[in-house]
């Protein structure tokens, strides 16, 4: 381990557990959200890192997750109160301008497209929900996707391409497309030994990290028909192959990972109460193949109970912020020595 | 075990934590009688018996869940199959075949019931594709199968559903015209149990009052069969054994409903609803293809035929509910006659759309949504008063009822395309007549209801829906 996490601000002000923490695009204000049922958004002030607002009233229980558009000017809430909202700051305060229900229960995971034009949900009552954005700003169900057998706990898009992959409590994976009129599962992943709380891919969009209860975190490769590898895949479709297993690291169950798309660094969240960075090595034989990943940072005790959740900085390479059951928010500095 | 219900109910099941049979959190009502306590044993055999203090051992009743229990529970919905193969299967229709054999064989032909079997349209489609039969071939070798087995009539819901169009149609331009505050626009089509029961369960009060009060098919069958020819028979209703074959399990739903149940009679309207599937299996299970059935007469008091022909209804495998209703609000409202009714798709192929233009106005606005996704948008328009349609007709299925979830399937993803695809040019294949048309439709309207809109007819065409209310407990509090 030759590098370390600073902590660079420390950001009280929920007051029950934090769940998710999100950059708006442009890295300068970071969204957290949590079981008090608001959302707060924090900026700089100096050298100092600030709560500029508070949104609240628009959800009745736990905020599970939040996620800002691609284009930064709005947000998307989902709540256990089975609904998901859009917060909109045209008018210059954020406003709650639509709500998203269809949910039977709990939402647990909120993800707006790349392209701006879709939201992924995910929810308790196993199911997967796209809607797309009209052009009047009217969100309308474009698919509902019941592949999963058990609980959804993540969803996350592909970085260029209209691609989402799903983590569930079925223990698998797996990925979606439009096909013929409908959205269709394209592939399945399974591995893990439990639970799969988190799931990320790296910038190409090739390789995707995954984080379970099993306290693993594995890679996955896209293998394209015809690959080189020799790796037998179905159609038109790409198999996706575990490529990696990190296994001994974490103490408890990982719930989130996030590979940075600037700097290749994979982040993860534990129920250990530690944020750890894992670094590719590059001088690997067979990097596709067989890439091999070492733990170059660990923050001990980074919070005083379960880490939830972990995000880069989409513009500031080695910025980190994390959230926790602590209620507290921090932002953090990956410093290689 | 993989439901077998429509996409929307198998949304509506509740728990990740807990298995089925302790899922199911429906109080049972126990019979107790007060005063000493008592000892319980388990037998070898499992069964529980209450020991007194005498020692006599008295056995335990087992705690049944009936389908209507499920249907009154806003818990599961989808771990209620168990139930369903116990009510609702091939299984029970072999079991009162078996029982008519066993009095016949005893000269207690009092005992007999008169079995009943009602053949829907798009499950004989269904089976005429995957045996690769003309459909009058299909009616005809199903009719023989059903007869030698020991059914006595086989009809055909085709001929129920020129009820359910015309109620539909009438219902409609009343609507239209405003005459009752609590039946508001768009009216939503009824046929489909599936969407009942999702909107019961999830959308309870403000959905309701849009869904058309109209019976399916298979509902006004059962009032047809347990009313009017247990009469025309002598046979008290519970004497008729009435099973219906369908293209989709959430029928088996539909049948149970309490609204669908005699007290006097104790007896349902529709005994069982066995699947084509279902039906693929009891031919399997007779070790006999459909294609070797010995056909036999149709029996046509109870079905649509031209004499040669099966007949059937314009507006696609679905029942042609929006079909049928423009083109009469069209003609009753505007006097237009309409041609050929035009669909526009818009967002995917399960969602479409019909206007009637009037002097370059729109009047009317007609919609077509099939499936979950599509039936969540409608809704969520109606919930905010958004909706700019007058009619839906709306279905569970993706596709419509010829994709219904109890359709022979072969298990293969092309192969089953395949099959719907030949089901349905089969099914647009048929000649089609008009409710109008039908010659019987009127006397038995005199005859059975005497006459339309009154009490009778109120009751035997049309039901009502109920909400369910949401049950809140320890167990759904979850992260």
């Amino acid at each position: 381990m030759c590098s370390r996490l600073e902590a660079v601000a420390v950001l009280e002000g929920h007051q029950d557990r934090a769940w998710t923490v999100a950059w708006n695009p442009t890295g300068t204000v970071l969204a957290s959200s949590g079981g008090d049922k608001t959302i707060r958004l924090w900026g700089r002030e100096g050298d100092s890192w600030v709560c500029k607002t508070v949104l609240e009233d628009s959800h009745t229980r736990t905020i599970r997750s939040v996620c800002w558009s691609p284009c930064g000017t709005y947000l998307a809430s989902g709540s256990f109160d089975a609904t998901t909202c859009i917060w909109d700051r045209k008018s210059g305060d954020y406003e709650c301008s639509a709500t998203l229900e269809g949910h039977e229960n709990e939402v647990k995971c909120v993800a707006w497209s790349p392209s701006g034009q879709l939201i992924a949900t995910c929810s308790r009552d196993k199911s997967v929900w796209i809607w797309e954005v009209s052009e009047d700003e009217d969100y309308e169900c474009a698919s509902v996707l019941s592949l999963h057998t058990q609980d959804v706990k993540h969803v996350t898009w592909h970085p260029h391409k209209e691609i989402l992959a799903s983590a569930s409590y079925d223990d698998t994976i797996k990925l979606y497309r439009e096909a013929d009129d409908d959205w269709d599962c394209l592939a399945t992943m399974e591995g893990h030994d439990s639970t799969v709380w988190g799931v990320c891919f790296d910038q190409s969009g090739e390789r995707l990290a995954s984080c379970s209860e099993d306290k693993t975190l594995k890679i996955w490769q896209e293998y394209l028909p015809g690959n080189e590898a020799g790796i037998q895949t179905q159609g038109s479709d790409p198999t996706w192959k575990c490529v990696c297993t990190l296994s001994g690291y974490h103490k408890r169950t990982v719930y989130d990972v996030k590979w940075c798309h600037q700097t290749g660094l994979i982040a993860t969240a534990a129920g250990d109460d530690c944020i750890r960075v894992f670094q590719e090595d590059e001088s690997s034989p067979d990097r596709r193949n067989q890439p091999q990943f070492s733990l170059t940072a660990t923050a001990e005790q980074a919070h005083s109970q379960d880490v939830n959740c972990v995000a880069w900085n989409p513009k500031e390479p080695g910025l980190l912020a994390s959230c926790s059951d602590d209620g507290v928010v921090k932002i953090w500095r990956y410093k290689e020595e | 075990m993989a439901s077998k219900f429509s996409g929307v109910l198998q949304l509506t099941d509740l728990d990740d934590f807990i298995t089925p049979s302790q899922e199911c959190i429906k109080p049972v009502k126990v019979e107790k009688t007060a005063g000493e306590v008592g000892k319980i044993k388990i037998h070898n055999d499992g069964s529980y018996v209450q020991v007194a203090q005498t020692g006599e051992e008295v056995k335990l009743q087992k705690a049944k869940i009936t389908l209507n229990d499920c249907l009154a529970c806003s818990g599961c919905i989808t771990s209620a199959e168990a139930v369903l193969i116990t009510q609702q299967s091939q299984d029970e229709l072999y079991r009162v075949l078996q029982q008519n054999t066993q009095a016949a064989q005893d000269g207690e032909t009092s005992q007999e019931k008169l079995v009943v079997i009602s053949i829907s349209p798009q499950s004989r489609t269904s089976l005429a594709a995957r045996y690769n039969l003309s459909s009058l071939e299909t009616a005809r070798k199903l009719t023989g199968f059903f007869k030698q087995l020991g059914a006595h009539y086989v009809f055909d819901t085709t001929f129920t559903r020129d009820f359910s169009l015309q109620e539909s149609q009438r219902e409609f331009v009343q609507r239209f015209q405003g005459n009752d505050a609590s039946a508001p626009l768009p009216m939503l089509a009824s046929a489909c149990p599936g969407w009942i029961c999702y909107a019961e369960k999830t959308h309870g009060e403000y959905v309701l009052p849009y869904i058309s009060t109209t019976k399916s098919p298979q509902q006004v069958m059962g009032s047809l069969v347990k009313d009017h020819f247990s009469k025309q028979q002598g046979k008290p209703p519970d004497q008729i054994y009435h099973v219906t074959v369908m293209p989709c399990f959430d029928k088996k739903l539909e049948a149970s409903r309490e609204d669908f149940y005699s007290d006097v009679y104790r007896t349902r309207d529709v005994d069982c609803v066995i699947t084509s599937g279902e039906v693929e299996a009891m031919l399997e299970k007779e070790g006999i293809s459909l294609v070797d059935v010995t056909p036999a007469d149709l029996d046509t008091m109870f079905s649509s035929t031209s004499g040669a022909e099966l007949l059937s209804h314009s507006g696609g495998g679905s029942g042609g509910y929006l079909e049928h209703i423009f083109r009469y609000a069209a003609r009753e409202l505007f006097g237009q006659d309409v041609q050929s009714v035009n669909y526009k798709t818009l967002r995917n192929k399960d969602f479409k759309e019909v206007t009637l233009e009037v002097e370059g106005k729109v009047v009317l606005k007609f919609a077509l949504a099939y499936g979950f996704r599509n039936i969540q948008n409608m809704v969520q328009k109606i919930k905010r008063g958004k909706s700019p349609y007058h009619f839906v007709e709306v279905m569970a299925c993706p596709s419509g009822c010829l994709n219904g979830g109890g359709q022979v399937r072969i298990g293969d993803k092309e192969a089953d395309k395949d099959l719907l695809t030949r089901a349905e040019e089969l099914y647009s294949a048929l000649p089609v007549r008009t409710p109008e048309e039908n010659p019987l439709l009127e006397s038995l309207y005199s005859e059975w209801l005497s006459g339309r809109d009154n009490e009778k007819a109120r009751r035997m065409l049309h039901t009502s829906y109920h909400p369910v209310e949401k049950m809140t407990n320890a167990l759904a509090i979850k992260w």
